[in-house]
């Protein structure tokens, strides 16, 4: 074909770069669903038909919620993005696989309409989406929200309860093993920890995820809790203990990585790991929640903007 | 870390390329598109005027840009306010040649042999500004270009002559040639330092702190080997420059070829034998910086180092209207440590003295941002577009304070 006549193509006019790495919004979700896979079936396999189905109707609301919303809103359809199916089915991780059916879809709703849209949609909002629903159900119905409460049918332990009530030593026992392949009681996703572990390392080798956060929160969770647990090994559980219970991987690498809510630099993002690892061990010894991990990032996001007036002068140093 | 996780992955933005191949020359246009702007045209430069190679088109006012000449045997067709077209006619054998001049041994120095640049073509601009130190840029500027290697290694000869001349315009006092690491060239006379040939360390600001390991030193200057080129070969031809050394390029297919001036980008690709299909997008510059061109009948000028396509669906389409999601890559990536998400935020909405605030004075112009942008946002075009508002801001302002003062 020749190229001499002006109007033999079309040809498509864009700006530069005209390169690209290839990455888009909706290949970092399916990344994300992918390395969420695995704990999804390890809580189909640890908690049965109630946590696929909690899982499957807080994507469904979500998802119909954020339709909804950006019709409402006079946007253009974005679900095909998959960020609402991410953010609801980390919320769903954080509930109890019994939990009932109006709850899932009050906080799904919840989730997506105070924790994203309400902003202004993907991106702009200053918490947490998945946690926003989850904290306005954990204040509203504390029991309901409560894994050990809720999972009556069951011969695993919930190990932070054990620790908060008969201390250290009750739970010295509770093999790590068992924690990692999610042989406890905690919420249906949260607990499945080498799973979540797994898909963890892999987005933050792809990059999808910051390691720094996620380095820095593990980082934050290991030396509190070691320096208490050195001072006092009786009374204060080990490290690894608190590193493999509750939703702390969770909350590592997909909570605390969410992109709108937390720091862009490389320093700001680790001290907002450090802190929001911190956070959650203060919680767990001095507060009045079990888990603390998902209160610790909210606070946490709260100080990412501060955070991120922590930056370098730029080239030339004015 | 950047490369180990993946923000930045990509082999082509390695700019050693393992090229030594000499340049082709390129096609002989059947028209050619001169830009005029600014230039005043010469006597009997007019319509239907039969115009040889090499003969005196327009003169520029300024000493810093080069006279134009005509890079065929032709007839002037259309002469707007913005170009000049020519069509090709088959040369008759008593058609008038230029005669060559020798500048290395004409012995001319200083301003006069910037001047005689001038009057043969060259942009003397882009030679440089005088400084103490001056650092030949032997990178690759973009990615995917590919002149810089041959241009070491096997135009030797125009290389020396253009080092000559140069030195002879007595713009510099010491002279350091950059170029890749692992390279092996050595030139008599030149100091060579090396630097990692990883985009985007051929934007001179970050040519300099490589070389020096300062950020923005005083009395340092950078020069392109392009440019350095063009001297080199008007110094060895004797000729007004009508050429240009790009490199063309698509998926498959990438050469460097030494074309004419105002040569049309479709008479290229053909020669090039690169076929488009509908969609493709053909880019004037590199593949970071370029711009995209709308039709096959816009050429190429003397400035111009690459022509590239970029075939429909490689890349996902770039979203004028995507708002950004605040996942901080580009900020990752900034080699000038800026903001660029907020940068172009504030561009969106005409927050323009923001960008100031923002230190938008500081970008380098790489492209990194709209590269990693994963909402597929035209970031750099946002900064380009804040950067021209702003300039066109002060220059009003100037403009007031000068009737202020003359009032």
């Amino acid at each position: 074909m020749s190229n001499t006549s002006p109007t033999s193509v079309l040809l498509s006019v864009s700006a530069s770069p005209f390169w690209h790495c290839g990455r888009t919004v909706r290949a970092h979700r399916y990344h994300t669903l992918l390395a969420l896979l695995p704990a999804v079936l390890l809580a189909i396999w640890h908690w049965g038909l109630p946590a696929a189905r909690v899982m499957a109707l807080a994507i469904v609301t979500g998802v119909a919620v954020e339709a909804l919303c950006q019709r409402l809103m006079g946007r253009e359809l974005s679900i095909d993005d998959f960020s609402g199916v991410v953010a609801c089915l980390l919320f769903a991780f954080l509930l109890p696989a019994a939990s009932p059916w109006w709850l899932v879809m009050l906080g799904a709703t919840l989730c997506i309409t105070l924790g994203k849209m309400a902003f202004g949609g993907l991106g702009a909002n200053p918490l947490n989406t998945s946690l926003v629903g989850w904290a306005l159900l954990y204040v509203s119905w504390p029991v309901l929200m409560d894994p050990n409460a809720m999972q009556l049918t069951t011969q695993y332990i919930d190990p932070l309860v054990r620790l908060k009530y008969f201390g250290a030593e009750s739970v010295a026992s509770i093999s790590l093993t068992d924690l990692l392949l999610g042989k406890q009681i905690g919420a249906l996703g949260a607990s499945q920890t080498l799973a979540l572990l797994l898909g963890g390392i892999y987005l933050a080798t792809r990059g999808i995820i910051r390691w720094e956060i996620s380095a820095g929160f593990i980082m934050g969770v290991v030396v509190m809790a070691a320096i208490f647990h050195t001072v006092n090994p009786v009374q204060y559980a080990s490290p690894f203990f608190h590193m493999l219970t509750g939703s702390t991987i969770l909350g590592a690498f997909f909570l605390a990585t969410e992109p709108a809510s937390s720091p862009d630099r490389q320093i700001p993002m680790m001290f907002y790991g450090l802190l929001g690892g911190a956070m959650v061990i203060i919680i767990r010894i001095f507060g009045e929640y079990t888990d603390g991990v998902p209160f610790a990032i909210l606070l946490v996001n709260l100080l990412s903007p501060l955070l991120d007036s922590i930056r370098p002068k730029p080239f030339g140093g004015k | 870390m950047k490369q180990r996780f993946q923000i930045l992955n990509d082999p082509r933005f390695h700019l050693v390329y393992g090229i030594s191949q000499r340049f082709s020359d390129g096609p002989s246009p059947s028209k050619v598109r001169l830009n005029r702007e600014g230039f005043t045209l010469a006597q009997n430069v007019k319509k239907k005027a039969v115009v040889h190679s090499g003969m005196l088109l327009a003169e520029h006012p300024s000493i810093e840009k080069g006279d134009l000449f005509s890079p065929i045997y032709g007839e002037i067709t259309e002469i707007n306010e913005r170009s000049i077209f020519i069509s090709a006619l088959p040369q008759p054998p008593d058609t008038p040649e230029v005669e060559p001049v020798d500048l290395l041994q004409e012995g001319l120095e200083g301003d006069e042999l910037v001047m005689r640049c001038k009057k043969m073509g060259l942009n003397t601009r882009s030679l440089g500004c005088r400084c103490e130190t001056l650092i030949i840029n032997g990178l690759n500027p973009d990615p995917g270009v590919t002149w810089t290697e041959p241009m070491l290694n096997s135009h030797i000869r125009t290389f020396h002559a253009a080092m000559e001349l140069h030195r002879r315009m007595g713009r510099f006092k010491n002279v350091i040639l950059a170029i890749p690491q692992g390279s092996h060239l050595s030139y008599d006379g030149v100091k060579t330092v090396h630097v990692p040939a990883e985009y985007p360390n051929s934007l001179n600001p970050l040519l300099i702190k490589n070389v020096t390991g300062e950020e923005n030193p005083e009395g340092f200057g950078c020069i392109g080997l392009h440019n350095l080129w063009s001297l080199g070969r008007v110094g060895r031809t004797g000729l007004p420059l009508t050429e240009t050394v790009i490199t063309i390029g698509s998926y498959e297919h990438s050469g460097n070829y030494i074309v004419k001036d105002g040569s049309t980008v479709g008479e290229l690709l053909d020669f090039a034998r690169i076929a488009l299909k509908d969609h493709d997008t053909v880019v004037r510059g590199g593949p970071l910086r370029g711009e995209s061109v709308d039709r096959l009948d816009r050429s190429i000028t003397k400035g111009t180092y690459g022509l590239f396509v970029v075939e429909a669906g490689t890349i996902p389409p770039m979203e004028g209207h995507s708002s950004c999601i605040n996942c901080g890559a580009c900020v990752l990536i900034c080699p000038a440590r800026l903001s660029p998400s907020n940068l172009s935020r504030y561009a969106e909405f005409a927050l323009h003295e923001r960008c100031r605030k923002e230190h938008i004075d500081i970008c380098m112009d790489c492209g990194l941002c709209g590269y990693v942008c994963i909402a597929r946002r035209p970031v750099l075009q946002y900064i380009r577009l804040a950067k021209q508002k702003l300039a066109e801001k002060d220059a009003q302002k100037q403009r007031e304070e000068i009737k202020i003062t003359s009032a």
